[in-house]
């Protein structure tokens, strides 16, 4: 007994050690140097985060930028650049403590003198912050590092708002924020965060290096906020349009990082020693958008014709290179990675692979086969192969489809025109509140005006009590589900590809962050 | 010789004329818009509205074409929507990668491509001969994009001898700027090569039957200098005015080629600025290729004088 006793504690001994030593080793690890290089599809149209809602705008300008929030590895709001905040009683005036000593990058310390410009600009631009700046009556300094928002309204979406990383209420220099008109461009990019703008060359490369003087919070590292360090001392973006050849450069170790790839390179990427594949949950899922202004959609019983009609898991299979980790069913208009509303709801017409469902809903509408424009893109090849084969089933169930390919430019030029088309495919990204699901709005494109749908959505922007808006939201998805503005297929995942020298890259988060990332080489 | 150039030099006015009219009209008129692309997709019609209106894309088009034109008068090409810099400094930055790519895939396509035709003529319905002419078959057959795929995994990828894609100036680093350089050097001029190739070989079985060469072997002339000095050097206008085409296409194929192995030049900028519908940048690349077109043609008119003496411009 004694013997066992004192081998237990020997081996346990050890095991500390052990885990000490690894601990140590772990430590040791992170380390400062070196340049990491990216591959990415192409290049951003401005780095001005206020300004476009493009997805490469966000995924570089996080690494310049920060808010007064951020959201935490579960979606949630928590602070950036504000140090604290509290509510009114009555719910309608929000004052933000912002922390002191924060730097930007061209050497001056960040106020309130530049908060409120910068959030103003954003209110006027971003698709967030007009949303949020709609609900505001009052928007003043009240001090140095004092900022004040009088709502017209109780809000549920202030933090929210502020916490988005896309399109996000980013806080520039008042020079810059008040230099450049809310539609107009910035061309001028200083922010307060881990990386500093050093070098911009179109097509070839965007350098970042670190910023030395930047001033990280106290936590620990928590989705895109808590504590960040910026270990490489450089981080090199470069545009690589062709996807193969982002692929290759990954492979021969010219890259330590592509994003962007083909599913159809999961295998061969699977098959190299020197670099892992990642599967990027929770990217987009993929949606026919249904034009409710004019033309043959605005029938609500030929909507439910269409989601009645298509047997969603052998499109998304399809589209996924048969790779069964790449594609997720799920009816919820929120993914699972933002779990607090993600709804797991029974009984919703959704996959339903009724054929004989659709064709009376279709005989119900008194359809006589005119040709549904329904229009797509190769330029995104999951989008050409979902609605391609969406196609095929909605045409076995008596519908006509007139598939229109066109270019991307030419798609988001069109879908703001009501009388080009009937349908057409996009994907929707992450979601982080309800109340900012754009297609379930009158202003984007396929125009969702149902009274109802609207009513419920405003509702949304102003119930605070989260159980109560987890039940309007439920509810909100129900009524999606019947009055199908949209049609839902599944959840597609991305491919990306780190080489095994790249460390410390949270693979969880859906966007691409470099902040404590190291290299070893 | 000097009236001609001048006269040459003058027919490209309304040449560029023209090209620029009809390159504003189509950009313009197909669908597709800067703005849309620029915001991105979660973008609304409102704020697209805002920044149309910012850009003055909002003006009619014959507005729109007349401001074009008093700008071209002023040498100036515009502003890049996407670049925030003038298009002519977009041009000049990518002009450098653009030219070293067309000079070294046309240096490879006559390197191999004139051999293989001469020797192909020397020993017609040889061996030589046919593994020749099916080597410029499959040049002209495969795909460039194709080749430059395979050029990338097995030399790049598997062997790991070159880069996979990528440039570096030839001014600040050379030794850099030629590894960067033999893929897409080779797989751009092979597939022109080929063209290179059937012509030099027709032009020399052409020259090879003439009198004069049947005079010069009677008179005991060795076979090198009846190929190099009799038939060659009169077999050399076609096949010259075949390189200054391939030339003028390269800049085009150059295109594909950029776009795969990651070259920073026009043919990139174009269709990066046709994607986007970056209208002053795609009009831009079209005047300064279609002026590049014309000089091509124009310096190949002139060659023609010092290649064959009988050949006069009045």
């Amino acid at each position: 007994m004694a013997l066992t006793l004192y081998r237990s504690a020997v081996l346990l001994a050890l095991a500390s050690v052990a885990l000490l030593g690894f601990g140590v080793v772990t430590a040791d690890a992170q380390k400062k140097g070196g340049t990491l290089k990216v591959g990415i599809l192409g290049e951003p149209p401005s780095l001005d985060v206020h300004w476009t809602t493009a997805t490469i705008t966000e995924t570089l300008g996080n690494h310049i930028y920060e808010g007064l929030y951020t959201l935490d590895a579960t979606n949630r709001p928590i602070p950036m650049l504000a140090e604290s905040h509290t509510v009114s009683k009555d719910s309608l005036v929000y004052t933000f403590k912002l922390r002191q000593g924060v730097k930007f990058h061209n050497g001056k310390e960040m106020t309130s003198d530049d908060v409120v410009p910068s959030l103003a600009r954003w209110g006027k631009q971003s698709v967030y912050g007009k949303a949020l700046f709609a609900q505001v009556s009052e928007w003043k300094a009240l001090d140095k590092y004092t900022v004040e928002m009088k709502l017209k309204e109780r809000s549920a979406i202030v933090l929210i708002s502020l916490a988005v990383p896309n399109n996000f209420g980013a806080i520039y220099p008042k020079e810059i924020a008040e230099k450049f008109a809310p539609e107009v461009k910035a061309t001028e990019f200083v922010g307060t965060g881990p990386f500093k703008l050093a070098e911009w060359k179109p097509d070839q490369y965007i350098r970042m290096v670190r910023f030395e003087e930047y001033k990280a919070r106290n936590e620990k590292p928590n989705g895109f906020g808590g504590g960040k360090t910026a270990y490489v001392d450089e981080i090199r973006w470069q545009p690589v349009p062709e996807v193969a050849t982002r692929v290759a450069q990954v492979e021969t170790g010219e890259l330590d990082f592509a994003d962007d790839l083909n599913l159809d390179a999961y295998e061969r990427l699977k098959k190299n020693a020197n670099l892992h594949p990642i599967v990027a949950k929770g990217n987009s899922w993929l949606i026919a958008v249904l034009n409710k202004k004019e033309g043959l959609m605005t029938s609500q019983k030929l909507r439910q014709a269409w989601q009645a009609a298509i047997d969603i898991e052998p499109i998304m299979k399809n589209v996924a290179g048969g790779h069964s980790e790449f594609y997720r069913m799920d009816s919820s208009l929120i993914m699972a990675e933002t779990a607090a509303w993600h709804t797991k709801l029974a009984g919703l017409p959704w996959n339903e692979r009724n054929r004989d469902k659709a064709k009376k809903l279709l005989q119900e509408a008194g359809y006589k086969k005119e040709p549904v424009r329904f229009m797509t893109t190769q330029e995104y090849k999951w989008m050409y192969d979902f609605a391609l084969l969406t196609k095929q089933q909605l045409e076995d169930a008596g519908f006509v489809i007139d598939l229109q390919v066109v270019d991307w430019a030419t798609l988001v030029k069109r879908r703001n025109n009501s009388k080009e088309y009937d349908a057409f495919t996009t994907g929707i990204g992450a979601i982080y509140d309800p109340a900012h699901v754009n297609f379930l709005t009158a202003s984007w494109p396929g125009w969702t005006t149902d009274e109802d749908i609207a009513k419920l959505q405003a509702d949304m922007a102003r119930e605070t009590d989260p159980k109560k808006r987890m039940a309007m939201w439920e509810q909100q998805t129900r009524q999606v589900y019947e009055k199908v503005p949209i049609i839902r297929y599944g959840d597609l995942a991305g491919l990306r590809a780190a080489r095994n020298t790249t460390k410390g890259f949270d693979e969880k988060m859906g966007r691409v962050r470099f902040v404590n990332v190291w290299v070893e080489k | 010789m000097t009236t001609y150039l001048i006269r040459r030099l003058l027919t490209l006015v309304p040449v560029l004329a023209v090209v620029v009219t009809v390159v504003f009209l189509l950009i313009h008129l197909i669908p597709g818009d800067p703005v849309s692309v620029m915001l991105g997709p979660d973008a609304t019609p409102a704020q697209i509205e805002a920044t149309r209106r910012a850009l003055g894309l909002d003006r009619p088009l014959h507005e729109q074409l007349f401001k074009f034109y008093a700008r071209i008068l002023r040498g100036d090409l515009g502003q890049s929507y996407f670049l925030d810099r003038p298009v002519v400094t977009a041009l000049l930055e990518r002009a450098e990668p653009t030219l070293v790519l067309t000079l070294s895939a046309l240096f490879v396509a006559v390197v191999i491509g004139v051999p293989s035709g001469i020797i192909a003529a020397a020993y017609q319905g040889s061996l030589w001969d046919r593994a020749l002419m099916l080597m410029s078959l499959l040049g002209v057959c495969v795909p460039g994009f194709w080749l430059s795929l395979n050029f990338i995994y097995f030399f790049a990828v598997r062997l790991g001898w070159l880069p996979a894609a990528g440039y570096a100036s030839i001014l600040s680093d050379p030794l850099s700027a030629l590894r960067y350089m033999v893929l897409p050097a080779v797989s751009l001029g092979f597939n022109q090569s080929a063209l290179i190739a059937r012509i030099s070989r027709s032009c020399m079985l052409e020259a090879l039957q003439q009198d004069y060469i049947r005079t010069a072997r009677a008179k005991g002339v060795s076979q090198r200098s009846v190929m190099w000095v009799h038939a060659f050097r009169n077999a050399l206008v076609p096949v010259v005015t075949v390189i200054g085409i391939t030339m003028a296409i390269l800049i085009g194929g150059a295109v594909v080629t950029e776009i795969v192995f990651n070259i920073p030049g026009l043919g990139r900028l174009i269709i990066s600025a046709v994607l986007r519908r970056d209208y002053p940048v795609v009009q831009g690349v079209i005047l300064v290729t279609a002026t590049a077109y014309v000089l091509i043609n124009l310096g190949v008119d002139v060659l023609y004088v010092f290649i064959d003496p009988r050949i006069r411009y009045g």
